[in-house]
């Protein structure tokens, strides 16, 4: 047989140990009350008992059996009357409040005994439990004190129902307390364990509701809601690597595999020169492998999420050298090129791929600027306290709607499909970017001047090394 | 010159041999690691080529074996895999260059040469002579004809490179690799306008020109 859910779950076991502890823990202070209380009662019920019978047997010792009778007559009137019966030598009564002796044997000395005496209330008899002690006098007589020691009971049958009544509200609290406990964790428990089951089957995009609690199963949550972006993310790029390869590889290399065909038609027939068409169908491989070099690129470092080879090292320097490798480019293309650099604000990052995302970003202002224009290189402090590397050109820019669309794969504008490019470039900023935990702005450049502008200003901005 | 092909893929392996042959080097092919570890301990070699991926002994195991035993032979890594991480790793294990697949046959063949060339020369020179073309490299001046020529930092570690490796085709890749460090392939062709401004310096008001385009390859020094 199986136990409903809740009664399994951990939060429920661990209050059913506790439950255990603090039961045990009032059970022993329970006792303590107990003893403290009943025995208590029970030992001053023994003392009076004693009291009186020294208080009876004195008077027997000052002034013999009338005083003893005389005494008991008094106090019969008292309050709360002790039990008498005072025998003769032989045990015969004489005079007393019961009839008999409960003390059964009886060889003269003191002689405790726990008996119960039969009251009439209310024409119903009642009996109640009591407690005696019979001596022998010093003329040989026999005396028996006792008391009626039933409130007594009573009252620690009170403090014992007291105690059975705690120690039972402390087990149910204890228990809804477990159930409310578990039930409340269990539920966020199974949003979280409804989450991964969702990801086992297949849905990637089932999120782990955030409660606004911040308390751990919130942290847990969105721990397990950022790892599965991640996973989302890295599946995507996987999927989408693929998608873009088939789709910008399959036109070159139709065309490549036509150009190959035509030409091996023509030397089967005898005629032309095949040399042209194999110089082109090499350009044209040559093409496609650069594209597949730099869409695996963006994927690998997409699916890994993290760059590999950090080192670190001061941006400024690194923008200087891509710089250099473009000043002539800018030169000859009648751009002017300027640079600001702040020295000594440090990222930790793979130097090749930074290096690659700048020389991108160069390269893409030098070929939509025309000449007459300006490239400005910035490497600056941002406010925010990173690290940012832009680039501001006074090209055509990017309309705004289109911006976050050519930092996507292969997008290419329209205004710009004559000049050269496989349009990966952006696209492998953006993935650097990512991979350092950085990004990519982009944003309008100086604004329009004559023919030229507005530009565009490409920011790569990195978080700094700490 | 000898080259020890280590490449467990034969028909790339017979198609090095054909295109080395033609370029004049006597070629030896070994079809694994393992394979490759004897034929090198048995035979000199100029240069090794040595796919990084094979069965038996893999191209890393191999070069880091041959360095541990003292043989100092040029390797000249192939490989399909093009991180940079694993190009690091390469070369760290004592291979001299590295070269990605698929390549260019000028590619193969240039690196091949240079690494080669490079044995050639033993003693370290302070100053290097191509023709009338003169660079002291302690004093990092650049004289041709007596003639002072005033070179960027950069432009002097280019020439300095064509220099080294003067007669030879060098690549637009292995100067953007040799030269500025850098491994990845710029969109743009950067390299033929740093090459033209260096040209313009070196060869203007001048008989002869040095510095050759050579067509679908790169650039050559003349003397």
């Amino acid at each position: 047989m199986q136990l409903p859910r809740i009664f399994r779950t951990t939060p429920f076991r661990l209050t059913l140990l506790f439950l255990a502890l603090f039961a045990a823990a009032a059970s022993a202070f329970l006792a303590y009350i107990y003893i403290a209380t009943a025995g208590e009662a029970t030992r001053r019920t023994d003392r009076e008992i004693q009291r009186e019978m020294r208080s009876l047997t004195a008077a027997y010792d000052r002034a013999g059996l009338d005083a003893v009778n005389q005494s008991l007559i008094q106090r019969a009137a008292s309050e709360r009357p002790f039990l008498y019966l005072l025998m003769g030598r032989d045990g015969r009564r004489i005079s007393g409040s019961i009839e008999e002796s409960p003390v059964e044997r009886f060889n003269g000395q003191p002689a405790w005994t726990t008996f119960q005496v039969s009251d009439l209330v209310g024409g119903r008899m009642v009996k109640h439990p009591a407690r005696g002690l019979q001596e022998r006098l010093g003329g040989g007589e026999i005396l028996f004190v006792g008391a009626d020691v039933g409130e007594d009971e009573a009252y620690v049958v009170n403090i014992v129902r007291a105690l059975w009544g705690a120690g039972a509200l402390v087990v149910v609290l204890g228990l809804a307390g477990g159930v409310l406990v578990s039930r409340n964790v269990s539920r966020s428990m199974a949003s979280l364990s409804g989450v991964i089951e969702a990801v086992r089957g297949g849905d990637l995009a089932a999120r782990a509701p955030v409660r606004g609690a911040r308390d751990e199963f919130d942290e847990l949550a969105a721990g397990v809601n950022e790892m599965l972006d991640r996973l989302e993310r890295s599946m995507a790029g996987h999927r989408h690597a693929g998608d873009a390869i088939a789709h910008d590889l399959r036109s070159p290399l139709t065309r490549l595999r036509a150009r190959l065909e035509a030409a091996y038609l023509d030397v089967e027939a005898g005629r032309g020169d095949p040399t042209q068409a194999l110089a082109q169908a090499l350009e044209d491989t040559d093409g496609v492998l650069k594209t597949f070099a730099a869409v695996l690129a963006i994927a690998r470092l997409q699916a890994a999420g993290t760059a590999p080879d950090a080192v670190v090292f001061d941006l400024a320097e690194l923008a200087c050298d891509v710089a250099e490798l473009y000043e002539p480019l800018c030169e000859d293309k009648g751009v002017e090129f300027g640079s600001e650099l702040t020295r000594g604000l440090t990222v930790r990052a793979n130097r090749e791929f930074v290096a690659q995302a700048l020389a991108n970003i160069l390269d893409n202002a030098v070929k939509y600027t025309p000449a007459g224009g300006a490239i400005m290189l910035r490497v600056r402090r941002r406010s925010s306290g990173e690290a940012e590397a832009s680039v501001t050109d006074t090209g055509p820019g990017v309309p705004e709607a289109d911006r976050a669309r050519v930092v996507e794969r292969f997008v290419r504008l329209e205004n710009s499909r004559n000049e050269p490019g496989a349009g990966l470039g952006l696209s492998l900023v953006a993935a650097v970017a990512e991979a350092h935990a950085g990004r990519v702005e982009l944003d309008e450049g100086p604004g329009k001047v004559d023919d030229l502008g507005p530009g565009l200003r490409v920011a790569l901005v990195l978080p700094r090394a700490t | 010159m000898r080259i020890l092909i280590v490449e467990d893929d034969l028909e790339a392996a017979e198609a090095m041999e054909r295109g080395l042959s033609e370029a004049g080097f006597e070629c030896v092919r070994a079809a694994d690691g393992q394979a490759g570890l004897e034929a090198s301990r048995a035979g000199v070699f100029n240069v090794m080529i040595v796919d990084r991926m094979m069965p038996r002994m893999d191209g890393v195991e191999l070069v880091e074996t041959l360095r541990r035993e003292g043989n100092a032979t040029p390797v000249l890594f192939l490989s399909a895999l093009g991180e940079v991480g694993d190009r690091v790793t390469g070369l760290q294990a004592g291979a001299d260059d590295y070269l990605v697949k698929p390549y260019a046959f000028v590619e193969l063949i240039a690196r091949v040469e240079a690494l080669a060339r490079r044995r050639e020369t033993g003693s370290v020179q302070t100053l290097l002579r191509v023709g009338d073309l003169e660079m002291d490299l302690i004093g990092r001046t650049v004289r041709r004809q007596g003639q002072d020529i005033d070179l960027q930092p950069r432009e002097f570690q280019l020439l300095e490179f064509l220099m080294r490796h003067a007669g030879q085709s060098v690549t637009r890749t292995m100067l953007l690799e040799k030269v500025w460090e850098y491994h990845f392939d710029p969109q743009t062709n950067v390299i033929d306008v740093h090459v033209s401004r260096l040209r313009s310096k070196i060869d203007k008001g001048f008989d002869k020109a040095m510095l050759q385009t050579v067509r679908g390859a790169g650039y050559r020094l003349e003397a």
